[in-house]
């Protein structure tokens, strides 16, 4: 009967984890994202821009909604650091490639490494997020010019939920939005994705 | 009483102590770093045995800093110092290609210990004055850092006996600190 009962309660309490990969050039703005999420999510104040450093391994952020536990892993965007990525895929649930949308200059170079991102068979079916960061500057791609931009890759996204979204993580605009969109794909793919218990 | 009064002093003034353990193989060049980090100066060290203890006031957190001896012998001991550590500086000789995976071994025994579970890791790949250093990536890769998923962790360059690299992996230290106050 215990043995019932607190299997009961332990089903009733687990909590629904999801794993998502933030990804993207170096200087793009993933941990400022991150950084944001913690701040808008959690109430708390979160580290100034400022004071950011290029990342040169992991930083992890919690937050909950219902009673799902998000947790982001913001990886470091240096070329020579793009190995390490790969060894987080298995695991992940969705998938947020940021783009500074200023940096005309490197968007090749961004293309190609999000078309190798999306043909890995390890994050095959995997939501994708595409944020067309640094909206705040006068200078920035719109979200219309950066879509024009990967159409041509967007065939090989294959059966997958993906979506392109403006923000500014400097300024918060946006990063709700992403997030909820997030969540709902999350709970969408669980079939093909399922979370882990907690 | 007098510890509470103190920690509430100690938090209207900012001042916070964090315990760092500096830990690594023989000749990684820890205790190099531990008085790199305290006194700006490069000592003439000898192998440690036991454990060079010091406290170190970095932007305004106190880090009290237990660099422990690394030879193969004494290192079943690091473990009798892990409780309540906040994070641990992880020292590799980028230089020292085949000890690189008894490097990765301890590394790996020591996260799986659970008073260490919440501990940020920051890794020196140390020694990079010298020729035939491996890049950050590199060393990354020969510990197997890809592989951990609940723990936050920074590689960086470092060449103590130059000073380089130090002082971005602490500031990388006080964010994380800073971070988990709130």
């Amino acid at each position: 009967m215990y043995t019932l009962l607190s299997g009961l309660h332990e089903y009733l309490t687990r909590r629904e984890e999801f794993y998502v990969i933030i990804l993207g050039l170096d200087n793009a703005g993933k941990t400022t994202l991150l950084e944001r999420i913690k701040s808008i999510f959690l109430g708390v104040v979160g580290l100034s821009p400022d004071r950011i450093a290029p990342t040169v391994g992991l930083n992890i952020g919690k937050i909950d909604i219902n009673r799902a536990r998000l947790n982001f892993w913001d990886l470091g965007g240096q070329r020579d650091l793009h190995g390490i990525w790969e060894k987080y895929y298995s695991e992940c649930h969705a998938i947020v490639f940021v783009v500074d949308s200023t940096d005309k200059e490197r968007i090749e170079e961004c293309k190609e490494v999000f078309e190798k991102i999306i043909t890995n068979d390890e994050v095959e079916g995997v939501p994708i997020l595409m944020l067309a960061n640094k909206q705040d500057l006068p200078n920035s791609l719109k979200v219309e010019e950066i879509k024009e931009i990967f159409n041509k890759i967007a065939l090989k996204l294959g059966a997958r939920d993906s979506r392109v979204l403006p923000i500014s993580a400097l300024e918060g605009t946006g990063v709700r939005e992403a997030v909820d969109w997030l969540f709902v794909r999350l709970q969408r793919n669980k079939q093909n994705r399922p979370p882990t218990f907690k | 009483m007098g510890a509470i009064l103190s920690r509430v002093l100690g938090r209207l003034w900012g001042e916070k102590e964090v315990r760092i353990l500096i830990l690594g193989l023989d000749g990684a060049g820890k205790t190099t770093i531990l008085y790199r980090l305290q006194i700006g100066e490069v000592v003439t060290t000898i192998p440690t045995i036991g454990f060079n203890v010091e406290t170190v006031t970095y932007k305004n957190i106190k880090f009290q800093v237990w660099d422990l001896g690394g030879q193969t012998s004494i290192r079943p001991y690091w473990r009798c110092y892990y409780a309540n550590t906040d994070a641990v500086i992880y020292v590799v000789d980028s230089v020292d290609r085949d000890r690189m995976s008894t490097s990765k071994e301890e590394l790996h025994a020591m996260l799986d210990e659970e008073e260490l579970r919440d501990a940020a890791l920051l890794v020196f790949a140390n020694k990079q004055d010298m020729v035939g250093a491996m890049s950050a990536a590199e060393v990354s890769d020969a510990l197997g850092l890809g592989t951990l998923k609940n723990r936050q962790w920074s590689i960086y360059k470092t060449s103590a006996v130059k000073g380089d690299g130090l002082t971005e992996g602490l500031d990388w230290l006080v964010n994380i600190i800073k971070g988990n106050e709130q």
